[in-house]
């Protein structure tokens, strides 16, 4: 045979001859059919191994060569040296133990080497989940390959050398590899990553191409050969500081924490004992001068304190902070306040590592955090067992001395709990030691069906304050020599043990097992009697009943009906069906219009329409939740359907209605078909969005730029513009007119509700919507809301209103400085109450100019959103006040607020004047008077107070 | 090494009119030509013929003489118990299995190394039941990813096209895209500009021309958009909108609505692309989705700098932004226009970008495409 094309390198490893038959199948079942099977075999090799490896040699002579060597068996490295040394296809490629190419691999790999030209050709791998059961791929490998490309230099792909890119998944040229000479090295244990690292800083050109080359290599484990590791990493850092890439050392400094020393953090729970210490030891050892010190400072608080204990060998205080790292938001040690303010992560020596101020634990009291409570001791005798912990307790809070402590034991996902007085309560400087016995038979009686397991955890009263703590333990806490009898309700029959054992998330639970022959039966009885054929087509059927039974509570079925019977019913005269927001909300327009209603006693059945929750909606008022049938049907009936942004697309509008579409917003961005999305999007779907716009009969706008731009975007009629501002306005003249009366205080009912008080000013920071339709979740505020209240704190207190479609993720805060207020209805009311307005794109910045008050515009990001989503004027010409693009240029702004605003009063009127010139404070009674003019009696035409303002 | 295979080229007609039927003649003659042995095969003759150029020097198959029936799906339990639709279906069924075998005769023909090019999704359903022991088989994309992933046929690919040989896309984006959904088998294969006119364009009449169907994926509402902002500040241009579709009235009344009568010519389906663009000094394409768009080279090749959306992998693939032509992100008609005013404003680059553009869209030219078809059939033979 002529040299094939694509060597592949393959020693055995401790997954023995399986591993071995894997990858030798996974390249002789290459699509490419020029590839050879190099394998390597020690000296010491298992009987079994060799003998697969004999099978397959004469099977496939032509393909398959084993290479005897006198390799040592626990060094890979000197074996697989041999496997290089041996190979004679133009590319040579390393397959670890276990790891199977896949099948197009080699062929993908030789087809970008031979096109590009490059010597290294690297695709992505993918590794074992922890259980064995799925594949995963690195994180950081999507930044390795946005796209199949062809690198000259390391800092365009700088994660080839910065994470371990490069272990499994690459083929080298065989000339480069003999040209730069480049071997395993072979003091080092099986995790060496030095090869790879070498060989791209050696080579000249590399292809990346974007497909899954190697799959099923062994999942990382972090406590494997640690030494070896940091050697390893120790080593490519002196690699990349002699090439002169310094900028990818400091990379991979900081990356080598992240990567491998947290997540053996992160596993310390699930180990033994004596392998934390043992492993604790050898990182003391091994770990200090690894991680420079300003690396370590760029990791996140509780990640920095894992590294540095673990670079201390303090084997039980990395357990505490793997508890942190698990349990996001617990407190897993004593917390010092220093007087400078600081909080330290324990006492001793202060350790910028160990400084912890920005998790905000210190702004928290006892009962309001969620605390470390660390099983120490579990002993089983007979029906009695003893327990033993310590409560962990942060300096700044605790418990009275009067406090008193209970064990519960509730049923998982049950309502079912008994609890029992901890025996003893030591209390001292950094936590509370106890120790409590329980009869555990007497007390946990299950029936013994679907409530098997129970769950431990401790309460501790003080007074009205109560805090709740699972029991933390380390796996190997307790184990088969634990047991307790039990009795369940339903006799011995039904479970006889007592097994306690340590959830995934790390906290105490109890099991009743089956043991004893009896209970044993039972048990296999009951799980052929839930199991076998006739069972199982049950549970199909019902499967199938749930299915049909979903498709009958479907959109898509809903609004067929509505459209096929509910459309035919009469319209009843007089109702109205208002909906703000899409429901999320009884706000904005629609409930200025329906206060407006009420106030004159308009003959109305109004009914509100709601998503999810009622809380907030008023509750004399008619409520339907949004998309249910009762919903629909009011909907199809109503005479009138109020609204701000648009009932359900879907629908189609009652040929008797009136929709009076309030709108929810002056526009900057561009909106409806001037939108890139909307154009670019396919013609069903835009005639879908013109039919439902032009479902509108009254369309509020507050100005003609709204005309130029709303109005136009959505090919609005020019009948169905009403030039009357908008209604949820209306309060802001009310304020301004006050404020030039009798002042901004007192603030009212809302301001004593939201805890402010009146030395500190209240800034309302409201930011635009980011995300695309459909899409929720929790996203990074745009604004350091806690770099805010740490600066401004005792001067302004921060309301912050996320988007309706969004909700904020804040840091802790001092309290009194941050106020999350995304909950609240009425966006008005916030308005009125805050003295100055941060925002960026948001339409509020039209509104709040009414108010004539402090605007500040924080647009890090103006002229990418402006790129990518187009606007209708340029902010920075017309902005009513100063545009910070800078978190420091927008503190520097309120450092002088005063001065800052006085520049900006002639801009701000003309804003208010150019985008809300229809703005004159009766817009709620313009608008009744337009739309329901048919319902307004004479007495409620009369007795207004508007008339006489015209 | 173009000692004659064997070519299959399995299309899912002969002679239907579309692009991709123009593709599958024009590839198996360029095939015939670098002297391999090349039959077309059809899954039916189709009713609205295309007017081929010349007569084939290859064998034509058509395996049904009209578009199959489709599978019987049963419409609710009453369907299920109709004996004539039985009928009518168990006919179908051995009708297939009759062409099926027809094809596997045909393949079963073919000396060792012999290819079968599959260029649309359905023919794949006749393909892949037949017997192609000792054949490749590549399968062939002609839209984008993001369009397939929008489509039905995205399911179907992924079943079906798995296992092939080879699953040919356009670009290598769009390879690596299907990459990610775990086709590992995917390649690319860019598009063949067909040729080169003798003579470029002089880019001396002041218009801008745009060639498509007037269809909703054509976008050509949105050029008019863009062209009513480009139009007051270039009084003396004129756009030339060539092609015809169904969308041709409301367009042509959305014209009269913007006002720009005066300033678009409605020139109708033509048949000489290159006098079109011989008469044009930029060409525009706001298309909504492309895949490789042949006008976009054919102006490329006639040395015309093009203004286009940026829709699909194939457009960046073609155009290469600030070089040959300029780039606008989809569907921002103010880019679109910002680029139309700087190409009709700008003689220089005009005539620069022109000239660089009929350079750089020969690396697509017959030759190299043939070429790199030899070297794909030389890869999968290793």
């Amino acid at each position: 045979m002529s040299a094939p094309d694509v060597s592949c390198v393959i020693t055995p490893g401790p997954g023995g001859a399986a591993a071995l038959r894997t990858s030798v199948d996974s390249v002789l079942d290459q699509s490419l059919r020029a590839v050879e099977a190099l394998v390597v075999l020690p000296r010491d090799t298992d009987a079994s191994v060799r003998a697969a490896a004999g099978t397959y040699a004469g099977r496939a002579p032509d393909r398959v060569r084993v290479l005897d060597t006198d390799a040592p068996g626990d060094v890979p490295a000197v074996a697989r040296n041999a496997g290089l040394s041996a190979a004679r296809g133009t590319y040579v490629l390393v397959l670890g133990d276990g790891e199977r190419l896949r099948r197009h691999a080699c062929r993908t790999l030789w087809e970008a080497g031979e096109r590009t030209g490059a010597e290294l050709v690297a695709g992505c791998w993918s590794r074992l989940t922890e259980d064995g059961a799925k594949e995963q791929e690195p994180p950081w490998q999507h930044a390795l390959f946005p796209r199949s490309r062809v690198v000259t230099k390391l800092t365009d792909a700088p994660e080839l050398v910065v994470r371990d890119a490069l272990v499994t998944g690459f083929c080298l040229r065989r000339a480069a590899l003999e040209r730069f000479g480049a071997r395993y090295d072979e003091d080092l244990g099986p995790g060496d990553s030095v090869f790879g690292a070498r060989a791209a800083v050696s080579v000249g050109r590399i292809a990346l191409v974007r497909r899954r080359i190697v799959s099923g290599r062994a999942a990382a484990d972090p406590g494997h050969d640690l030494a070896g590791r940091v050697e390893a990493h120790r080593r490519i850092r002196e690699l990349l500081e002699a090439r002169g890439a310094g900028a990818l050392r400091e990379e991979r400094e900081r990356a080598f924490p992240l990567d491998r020393l947290v997540p053996l953090v992160h596993a310390f729970p699930a180990l033994p004992a004596a392998e934390r210490d043992r492993l604790a030891a050898t990182a003391a050892r091994v770990l200090p001068g690894c991680v420079p010190e300003p690396a370590l400072l760029t990791l996140p608080p509780v990640e920095r304190v894992g590294v540095r204990l673990l670079e201390r060998g303090d084997a039980d205080g990395v357990l505490g902070a793997a508890y942190a790292l698990r349990r996001r938001g617990s407190v897993a040690a004593p917390l010092v306040v220093r007087d400078d303010g600081r909080v330290q992560w324990r006492d001793g020596e202060p350790d910028p590592a160990l400084d912890v101020t920005e998790l905000g634990h210190q702004h928290r009291a006892f009962g309001e955090l969620r605390l470390m409570n660390r099983l120490t001791r579990y002993e089983a005798e007979g029906g009695g067992v003893l327990l033993e912990g310590r409560l962990v307790l942060p300096g700044h809070t605790g418990p009275g001395p009067a406090a008193t402590a209970w064990l519960e034991f509730r049923v998982r996902d049950g309502a079912r709990a008994v609890r029992l007085p901890v025996g003893e309560l030591r209390r001292d400087a950094t936590g509370i030691s106890w120790r409590a016995r329980a009869d555990l038979t007497r007390l946990l009686r299950p029936v013994g069906v679907r409530d098997t397991l129970w769950d431990a955890r401790m309460i501790v009263e003080d007074g009205p304050v109560h805090a709740v703590s699972d029991l933390f333990a380390p796996h190997d806490l307790v184990g088969p020599a634990h047991r307790s009898p039990a009795r369940p309700r339903l006799g011995l029959l039904a479970g006889d043990t007592w097994q306690p054992y340590v959830t995934l998330k790390d906290h105490l639970a109890f099991r009743l097992e089956a043991r004893h022959r009896p209970a044993r039966t039972v048990r296999r009885a009951v799980h052929y009697a839930t199991h076998f054929r006739p069972a199982r087509k049950a549970r199909l059927l019902l499967r199938a009943l749930g299915r049909r039974r979903d498709r009958l509570r479907s959109r898509a079925f809903k609004i067929s009906v509505y459209h096929s019977w509910f459309l035919r019913l009469p319209v009843r005269a007089g109702s109205a069906v208002f909906e703000s927001h899409m429901g999320t909300c009884y706000g904005d327009s629609p409930r200025a219009v329906h206060q407006e209603v009420r106030r004159r006693g308009l003959p109305l059945r109004c009914v509100w329409s709601y998503d999810r929750s009622r809380d907030g909606f008023p509750a004399g008022e008619r409520l339907v939740r949004r998309w249910s049938w009762r919903y629909l049907w009011e909907l199809a009936r109503a005479e009138y359907w109020i609204d701000n942004q648009g009932f359900p697309q879907h629908l189609r509008k009652p040929s008797g209605t009136t929709y009076l579409q309030t709108w929810h917003g002056s526009a900057y961005k561009r909106m409806g078909f001037d939108e890139t999305r909307v154009r670019m999007a396919n013609a069903p779907r835009r005639e879908l969005l013109q039919r439902a716009v032009h479902r509108f009969d009254h369309f509020l706008v507050r100005s003609e730029h709204d005309v130029r731009t709303l109005a136009h975007a959505y090919r609005l009629p020019e009948r169905t513009l009403l030039r009357t501002g908008y209604p949820r306005n209306d309060v802001l003249f009310t304020a301004r007119a006050r404020d030039e009366s009798e002042g901004r205080l007192p603030r009212g009912p809302l301001a004593e509700r939201l805890g402010l008080d009146d030395h500190r000013q209240v800034v309302l920071y409201a930011p635009t919507f980011r995300g695309g339709p459909g899409r929720r979740g929790r996203r990074r505020l745009p604004l350091d809301v806690a770099r805010f209240a740490e600066r401004f704190g005792d001067r302004y207190t921060l309301l912050v209103r996320a988007h309706y479609l969004e909700a904020a993720n804040l840091p802790v805060c001092p309290p009194g400085t941050v106020v999350d207020v995304s909950d609240h209805h009425d966006t008005g009311e916030l308005l009125v109450l805050a003295d100055a307005l941060i925002t960026d794109y948001s339409s509020v910045m039209f509104d709040y100019a009414l108010l004539d008050r402090p605007l500040v515009l924080f647009a890090p990001d103006l002229d990418t959103y402006a790129a990518e989503r187009g606007s209708y004027f340029d902010l920075r010409e017309k902005a009513p006040g100063p545009v910070a693009e800078t978190e420091d240029e927008l503190f520097e702004v309120f450092e002088r607020l005063k001065a800052a605003d006085t520049g900006f009063q002639a801009e701000r009127a003309a804003f208010a004047r150019e985008f809300g010139g229809y703005d004159r404070g009766d817009a709620a009674h313009a608008v009744v008077d337009a739309v329901f003019a048919r319902h307004l009696s004479r007495t409620s035409r009369t007795t207004d107070p508007g008339e006489d303002r015209r | 090494m173009s000692t004659g295979r064997d070519v299959f080229v399995v299309a899912n007609s002969t002679d239907e009119l579309g692009g991709v039927t123009g593709w599958t003649h024009r590839t198996a003659h360029l095939f015939q030509e670098r002297g391999h042995r090349v039959h077309t095969i059809g899954v039916h003759a189709a009713e609205l013929t295309m007017a081929l150029p010349d007569p084939p020097d290859y064998p034509v198959t058509a395996l049904y003489p009209a578009h199959p029936p489709t599978p019987w799906e049963p419409q609710g339990v009453r369907d299920r118990f109709r004996i004539p639709s039985r009928r009518r279906e168990a006919a179908r069924v051995k009708a297939k299995r009759k062409a099926v075998e027809r094809l596997s005769g045909i393949f079963r023909e073919a000396r060792p190394g012999g290819v079968v090019i599959v260029t649309q999704v359905w023919a794949m359903e006749w393909v892949g039941e037949a017997d192609t022991a000792g054949l490749k088989v590549i399968g062939m994309s002609h839209e984008s990813y993001d369009y397939s992933r929008a489509s039905h046929r995205y399911r179907w690919i992924k079943s079906h096209y798995a296992d092939l040989d080879r699953w040919l896309v356009l670009t290598e984006e769009d390879a690596d895209d299907w990459a990610g959904d775990g086709m590992d088998n995917v390649g690319f294969m860019p598009n063949a500009l067909a040729g080169l006119p003798p003579v470029p364009s002089p880019r001396t009449a002041k218009s801008v021309a745009s060639i498509g169907r007037l269809t909703d994926q054509k976008g050509i509402d949105m050029l008019l958009d863009a062209w009513a902002l480009v139009a007051p500040r270039r009084p003396d241009w004129t756009l030339d909108v060539y092609g015809a579709g169904e969308d041709e009235a409301a367009l042509r009344a959305q014209c009269t609505g913007l006002g720009l009568d005066g300033s678009v010519r409605w020139r109708g389906r033509t048949d000489d692309v290159p006098g079109a663009l011989a008469r044009s000094s930029v060409f525009v394409q706001s298309s909504r989705g492309e895949g490789f768009p042949l006008a976009l080279m054919e102006a490329m090749a006639s040395g015309v700098p093009c203004a286009a959306f940026d829709c699909a992998p194939g457009v960046r693939e073609i155009v290469r932004d600030g070089q040959d032509g300029l780039l606008a992100p989809a569907g921002d008609i103010g880019a679109l226009a910002d680029r139309l005013l700087r190409l009709t404003g700008n003689p220089r680059m005009r005539d620069a970008m022109g000239d660089r553009a009929r350079t750089g869209v020969q690396r697509f030219s017959e030759a190299e495409i043939v070429r790199r078809w030899e070297e794909l059939f030389a890869l999968l033979e290793r």
